[in-house]
């Protein structure tokens, strides 16, 4: 079964997401709207207004106590000294009234801003007919309209004041309750799109989680086949070469011995310069050729005395081999005591040192190679050094010989590492574990 | 506390690049004692709170004998009827020429106990010598200089008797520009014994009130008829206001007409600013020209005010000084006759925030030729601490120095340990009382001493000192403009009577020239419309500018 992708689970979770935060902004923004304008129409306007009330209101509350000084002859001006008091605080009293009308809000209802400006002039008249009386020389009369007609005009007008600053307040506090209310809603609103955020990345997360842990398992799976496989396509291959070593030497070298011993006992039955001794020498000579041929090939598939002496003498056998085949010096150094190697760790451990070496005659272009073994009770290490031109600079141009290596090693359970020499050169250095038994084989 | 200063500290470092030097150039130092001033300030306290014991008392520099040198006058209050306790009277102390004052009030017929609170000194009659007004609480008086040394007590005489108020600043000038000097008294709130209101900030213990608790008054306008009597011409001459609650009274001719108007602080009201229409009248049109109010129109606790040409651009600017949390008001004019109050970005706004300022004025204690700008406060109330956290009832002053452009920055700190230790500060004034060219500083505190600082000037400048007499002026010039040139520098002085609060300064004019050697020149405008122009005044010399007589020096 192929593997399912988590994508669609992904972008399910992103779109669920998506749509909560669009949603979610789409509300807000609607909401601060309103807030917007319920603050900047209603309660800013509203406040802004009450301050003009306020002034309104205070200018007011001046003109009763100029009033109260007028009538009570507390400072001994005539009434008319007060008229410049009087100017000053009906050119505030306009001043903030003009600008009360622009502010004025919508709770004012046209009634009672008629009823503001009419009260208002009625004041102003009764005060012009104040001043008049007091410039006719009449105080007596002026007292007595302060007392009576100006003082209850100027408390309607208090009166008016007062009651539309309360209309403000309550329309304030109205506005303030509808701002809370969007405010909770806003607010709930907020924890529903957490949830929703939370919701999605969880399931989502969740089930990527699940999909790649599902993912790893089947890799895992995969390379334990791999292994397994090349471990037995390594085994087989080994196998095959016994065989064939076997055979080679067993069958094909009876065969070309007796061919030879045959040969030999024909030739020795003929007259010296007889004709055809001397073909049959020349004959004698290729078979022996041929079974030297036959015995050094079956050797290379599988050294029989890798069966026979184990690893320690094989490789001292091979190096000895390979030294006479090649002409390069190999330094050998051994250290520690070697138990009996043989079976698989010994094949593997042989075939790695035959590729490395073969790799020195191949690439290094150079003389002379070292090759360093150590035996630890619990593993062995050995290490094959030239002095070459390197490894190369990518690996996959290093070839099937040294993947053919790292199988090896891994199915010893070993390690081995390829390092290039600071000075130039190649360094392969492998570690087997010995006692327990490494692989399958 | 942190914030604010942290907020000052940025204020110092905004201001900081206009400010070469990190010294002031001179110090005040503390001479009171030596100076033989063993004086008290007695409010009558006995634990009632009367609102009238907070807000004194004043003070005063002038040359009472005439000898040219300053004298001192410290305004007292007394005890409550039913309360005497001890006896209490202003003092008079006249200078020894050697850095030491004499009392001498008994002997000047000055030892009458009053519930005095500001005084205005100058010559109503134009005799060759100082008289002296006392605002009070109750009947305000006027001694009248007889030349010999004495005063005699013409209150009843001159026609100001029967006034009762609550009169804090006066100050004497000369409205109408017939050569005689009027005068303006300012009335607080209508209070009295019996009418006293209870105000609290806990709610058990009385505290002093605001004056929102009180009614407002009117100020006078009194008129000198020239025969040793004043005409009440408040009502007449259009000043009458009951919505006022005044402290402070500045004279200055802010549209530069040549006639005298008038800029009155108040408490908790808006600013009056009264306009000389040059027929007797006056117009009030604070709010018109922009000084009622702060910037964010709300009516503020206006105290003391000064006004002068800090920039010698020719244009006035006015000091107010304010309640604490709110700041003090510089109101700069513009060209087209209206004012803005430039005290947040000129660096006054944001250091004079937690002051309760009182006393102040404009002057140039380091004679760089730059009007520089002392403040002294205190709170009105000695259990503020325990209401308001930040705010003390005793407060150190402000000694702010004048760049050239507009900004200022405080270097009281600086200014020596004394002055600028808090204290509960009121009335404030300024005098050369040892003549050695450099303004010393005299500073009076409520319920306690008065405080003498003698300028100890060390940066090498000097100064050229002017005492202007007029003739067919008032004698003593006040309302003269003095417009002086010298290399660098140019600018304009007026001699004027009240100074802050309940104060007055000195009259002769010093114009402070740095290092340089003279003034180019020296244009007097006179009251009575003359104009006089002097050329090459030396640095270092005390001259008098008489009227239509020329320059002559100072004696003494």
């Amino acid at each position: 079964m192929p593997p399912r992708t988590p994508t669609l689970i992904q972008l399910l979770g992103l779109l669920v997401t998506l749509a909560a935060v669009g949603s979610f902004s789409v509300f807000t923004l609607r909401q601060v709207e309103q807030l917007r304008r319920l603050g900047s129409d209603i309660v800013d306007r509203n406040r802004r207004d009450s301050l003009q009330l306020i002034r309104i209101q205070d200018d007011v509350a001046q003109i009763g106590l100029a009033l109260r000084d007028m009538a009570e002859g507390a400072e001994p001006y005539p009434l008319e000294a007060y008229r410049p008091q009087f100017q000053r605080l009906r050119e505030d009293l306009e001043n903030a009234l003009a600008l009360e009308a622009r502010l004025m809000p919508a709770t004012r209802t046209a009634a009672q801003q008629r009823l503001l400006e009419t009260v208002f002039s009625r004041f102003w008249s009764v005060v012009d007919e104040l001043w008049q009386l007091a410039s006719e020389g009449k105080p007596e009369a002026a007292h007595a309209l302060i007392r009576t007609r100006i003082e209850a005009e100027r408390a309607t007008l208090a009166t008016l004041i007062s009651r539309l600053l309360i209309q403000n307040n309550e329309a304030e506090a109205a506005a303030v309750e509808e701002i809370q209310a969007i405010h909770s809603r806003v607010e709930r609103s907020l924890y529903f799109l957490l949830a929703a955020v939370l919701a999605a990345i969880l399931i989502t997360g969740s089930l990527v989680i699940w999909h790649d842990r599902r993912m790893f398992a089947q890799v895992s799976h995969l390379s334990q086949q791999r292994k397994e496989l090349a471990g037995r396509i390594i085994r087989v291959q080994e196998d095959l070469f016994r065989t064939l070593a076997r055979e080679l030497h067993d069958e094909f070298g009876q065969v070309l011995t007796a061919v030879g011993m045959m040969l030999l006992r024909v030739e020795k039955r003929l007259p010296e310069g007889a004709p055809g001794r001397e073909d049959l020498r020349e004959v004698r000579e290729i078979a022996n050729q041929t079974l030297d041929r036959v015995r050094g090939m079956s050797q290379m598939l599988h050294p029989p005395v890798l069966d026979d002496y184990g690893l320690e003498r094989s490789i001292e056998w091979y190096l000895g081999q390979f030294e006479k085949q090649t002409g390069l010096r190999v330094h050998y150094e051994k250290s520690g005591v070697a138990p009996w190697i043989g079976d698989s760790v010994a094949i593997h451990m042989y075939r790695i040192l035959q590729e490395s070496l073969n790799n020195v005659v191949r690439h290094a272009r150079v003389a002379e190679a070292w090759v360093r073994v150590r035996y630890r009770p619990e593993k062995m290490e050995m290490e094959i050094e030239d002095h070459g031109v390197g490894l190369p600079d990518r690996p996959q141009e290093s070839g099937l010989g040294m993947i053919g290596m790292r199988e090896r090693a891994e199915l010893l359970g070993g390690r081995i590492e390829f390092q290039r020499r600071s000075g130039g050169g190649t360094v392969v250095r492998v570690e087997a574990p010995l006692g327990v038994k490494g692989g399958k084989g | 506390m942190l914030r604010r200063e942290f907020l000052s500290g940025l204020g110092g470092l905004i201001a900081a690049p206009a400010f070469a030097q990190q010294k002031p150039g001179f110090r005040f130092t503390d001479v009171t004692r030596a100076a033989g001033i063993h004086f008290l300030h007695n409010s009558g306290a006995f634990g009632r709170k009367y609102l009238p014991e907070t807000m004194g008392s004043g003070c005063a520099f002038f040359d009472y004998d005439g000898d040219g040198w300053q004298d001192i006058l410290l305004i007292n209050a007394m005890d409550w009827p039913g309360h005497r306790r001890r006896r209490a009277t202003l003092k008079l102390y006249r200078n020894n020429r050697n850095g030491a004052f004499t009392d001498v009030t008994r002997a000047a017929g000055l030892d009458v106990e009053m519930y005095g609170l500001g005084v205005a000194i100058a010559d109503y009659d134009n005799d060759g010598h100082p008289d002296i007004f006392v605002s009070c609480l109750g009947q305000s008086r006027l001694f009248h200089n007889t030349g010999r040394g004495t005063f005699v007590d013409v209150t009843r005489s001159s026609g100001l008797w029967g006034h009762h108020g609550f009169s804090t600043s006066a100050m004497w000038f000369d409205y109408d520009r017939d050569g005689l000097l009027d005068l303006f008294v300012t009335n607080y709130v209508r209070w009295t014994q019996d009418g006293d209101i209870f105000c609290s900030f806990d709610g058990n213990s009385k505290a002093y009130c605001t004056p929102e608790a009180y009614r407002g008054v009117t100020c006078w306008l009194f008129r000198n008829r020239g025969d040793g009597t004043f005409e009440d011409v408040t009502a007449k001459a259009g000043v009458l206001d009951t919505t006022s609650k005044s402290l402070g009274v500045t004279l200055l001719d802010f549209n530069n007409d040549g006639w005298p108007d008038v800029f009155v602080a108040n408490d908790t009201q808006p600013n009056k600013l009264y306009t000389n229409l040059r027929n007797g009248r006056f117009l009030e049109q604070a709010v018109r020209i922009g000084l009622a109010f702060s910037e964010d129109g709300r009516a503020r606790a206006g105290m003391g005010v000064d006004a002068a040409d800090v920039d010698n651009s020719g244009l006035v600017s006015i000091i107010v000084t304010n309640f604490d949390n709110e700041m003090m008001g510089l109101y700069r004019g513009t060209r087209d006759g209206q004012f803005v109050d430039r005290a947040p970005q000129s660096g006054i706004g944001q250091a004079t925030r937690h002051s309760l300022g009182f006393g102040c004025f404009f002057f140039d204690p380091d004679l760089d030729g730059m009007l520089d700008l002392l403040i002294v406060n205190g709170h009105i109330d000695e259990s503020i601490s325990r209401a308001r956290r930040n705010v003390t009832h005793a407060q150190p002053p402000h000694l702010f120095m004048n760049d050239g452009h507009g900004n200022f920055r405080d270097f009281s700190r600086l200014a020596g340990d004394s002055f600028a230790a808090p204290k509960v500060a009121r009335g404030a004034a300024y005098g050369d009382f040892d003549n050695d060219g450099d303004l010393d500083v005299l500073i009076t505190t409520n319920n306690g001493p008065a405080y003498l600082f003698r300028n100890d000037l060390d940066n090498g400048h000097r100064s050229v000192r002017l005492r202007l007499i007029g003739t067919k002026s008032n004698r003593d010039a006040i309302g003269a403009v003095v417009k002086f040139e010298a290399s660098g520098l140019a600018g304009s002085r007026t001699v004027k009577s009240a100074t802050g609060y309940l104060s007055q300064s000195e009259l002769p004019v010093t114009i402070g020239l740095g290092r340089r050697d003279a003034l180019r020149r020296v244009t007097v405008f006179w009251p009575s419309g003359r104009i006089e122009e002097f050329k090459n005044l030396k640095a270092g010399n005390r001259l008098v500018i008489e009227e239509g007589k020329g320059l002559r020096p100072d004696r003494a």
